[in-house]
């Protein structure tokens, strides 16, 4: 697989709701390793509910899933990427047990050693800086902590995708820049990151691709497009063009 | 026949004189009820969960059957098990009318849509950011569904303490599938039903106090609950 090809790929999405009232109309989205896509669009647009099929967490009408180079229908594709795509709700949800049973609930599931998820965790909360948090019930922290515990939950686990949703909302100025930075480092790593908001990319130099979700579409937002032109892009990125991540057949990728 | 202040003296000496037939009494309730709820618990509450959780064709209208049946009378039940337990019913060869099993099999009648609906509501009113977490962290749904049973215990405890409350307190299907035989089938509401009757009121009374006690028991346990609940 080429450094930025697509890792996960969903074709020919459709979504309907209530009366048949349509959703996501979406011809192609792509998330490609190390790179962060930010979808936008008004309250309502749908970006939730694309994140959550992309998640396996909701099912769509219809969708083709590649996933690492494989072609498989939706409900196949959840189960390949358990664990591998993970979704982070817009207010951290945490079990009403300590930070380190939080941390190790993933990890139960790989049947590994008591031992060895006690020695990840602990790595983890390290590494996240939340050791000293280890023994308190997580539902007693405060929002700040609780995301930082939602997200180094996820991050234990290796994803190859994680999905965040509206992670900015609500954060100020400084928890912002340490979002940003925890973006970039999970990019570094080859993760790739879809992320929603409501409003425009605050940090505009972690966004590869900016996408507007519109009447069930996804398009790349002309004002946007020129702002996405001028971002900072990593080093090993593909050439500008070549790696699709959206074909709506309206536009294209500007080269 | 003795006035109800003798009755009640006579009841007290009953409760603290280890009375062999009133706690014998006491000890089938207990016997049978615990019996049925046991049995009743895990299936109601998983199947609450598929129906708080799955989505099928016509989720709407059993939904709105299963509550309804929360007022199921208990008489009725009765009758409904009497005829498939009775001699010449479709479970008649298993001869099991008048005897604790048949009151079992009442009381698990009984309590299950009880059960089933107040659970029902329970994981209904869960986070759903619950399920979707334990998903989206590789759980499988069994594993899934038990976080989101842990995440309202309090609720579902609360729920399976009310139907212990419903099927221990009822007389109906007790008295119908039991027969009320001394020392056997002879439980605390079909007790009192039956010494009413015959003008002795210090057994029943004594019984009452129990079952009033017990009532008082359940339900200071489900304020705890609500509390505990509630300050989550």
């Amino acid at each position: 697989m080429t450094p930025s090809a697509p890792l996960l790929r969903f074709r020919a999405l459709r979504k309907t709701i209530g009366a048949g009232r349509i959703l996501l109309d979406i011809d192609e989205f792509a998330i490609a390793a190390g790179r962060c896509t930010m979808l936008t669009g008004p309250n309502g647009a749908g970006k939730t509910t694309l994140l959550k099929i992309l998640a396996g967490l909701e099912p769509p009408d219809r969708a083709f899933v590649d996933y690492d180079g494989t072609s498989l229908p939706w409900s196949a594709a959840r189960r390949r990427y358990r664990r591998e795509v993970i979704y982070l709700h817009q207010q951290a949800y945490l079990f009403d047990c300590s930070v380190a049973g939080n941390v190790a609930y993933g990890l139960h599931g790989l049947g590994l050693a008591r031992a060895e998820v006690a020695r990840r965790v602990a790595q983890a909360l390290d590494w996240a800086g939340l050791a000293h948090l280890a023994p308190r019930n997580a539902r007693a922290l405060s929002g700040g902590e609780k995301q930082r515990v939602a997200l180094t939950r996820a991050l234990v686990l290796a994803p190859r995708v994680l999905l965040l949703d509206e992670p900015f909302t609500g954060l100020d100025e400084e928890a912002r820049e340490r979002a940003g930075f925890l973006i970039e480092r999970l990019k570094a790593d080859r993760v790739g990151v879809a992320v929603t908001s409501h409003e425009l990319p605050p940090l505009a130099r972690i966004v590869d691709l900016h996408l507007e979700l519109r009447d069930g579409r996804l398009a790349p937002p002309a004002r946007t497009q020129r702002a996405a032109n001028k971002t900072h892009r990593p080093a090993d990125a593909a050439p500008r063009g070549r790696v699709v991540y959206l074909n709506t057949g309206a536009q294209d990728e500007a080269g | 026949m003795e006035s109800i202040t003798q009755a009640g003296g006579h009841a007290l000496v009953l409760l603290f004189s280890a009375d062999p037939e009133l706690w014998n009494i006491i000890g089938v309730s207990f016997r049978v009820s615990l019996a049925a709820i046991v049995v009743t618990a895990p299936l109601a509450l998983v199947l609450a969960f598929a129906l708080a959780y799955a989505r099928f064709p016509g989720q709407r209208p059993v939904v709105t059957v299963v509550h309804s049946l929360q007022a199921i009378p208990a008489v009725v039940v009765g009758l409904a098990v009497y005829l498939m337990l009775t001699r010449n019913g479709p479970l008649g060869d298993l001869r099991l009318l008048f005897t604790q099993t048949a009151m079992t099999i009442g009381q698990i009648v009984l309590g299950f849509p009880l059960l089933l609906a107040l659970g029902h509501s329970a994981l209904q009113a869960a986070d759903r950011r619950a399920w979707e977490t334990a998903r989206t962290l590789g759980a499988p749904p069994w594993r899934a569904m038990l976080t989101v049973m842990r995440d309202v215990r309090f609720a579902l405890l609360a729920a399976v303490i009310a139907a212990f409350a419903r099927i221990i307190a009822e007389v109906g299907a007790s008295i119908m599938l039991g027969g009320n035989i001394q020392y056997h089938t002879r439980n605390i509401p079909t007790a009192i039903a039956l010494e009413t009757s015959k003008g002795e009121y210090a057994q029943g009374i004594a019984l009452g106090i129990v079952l009033l006690t017990l009532a008082l028991a359940l339900n200071f346990c489900l304020s705890l609950l609500h509390g505990k609940g509630a300050m989550r």
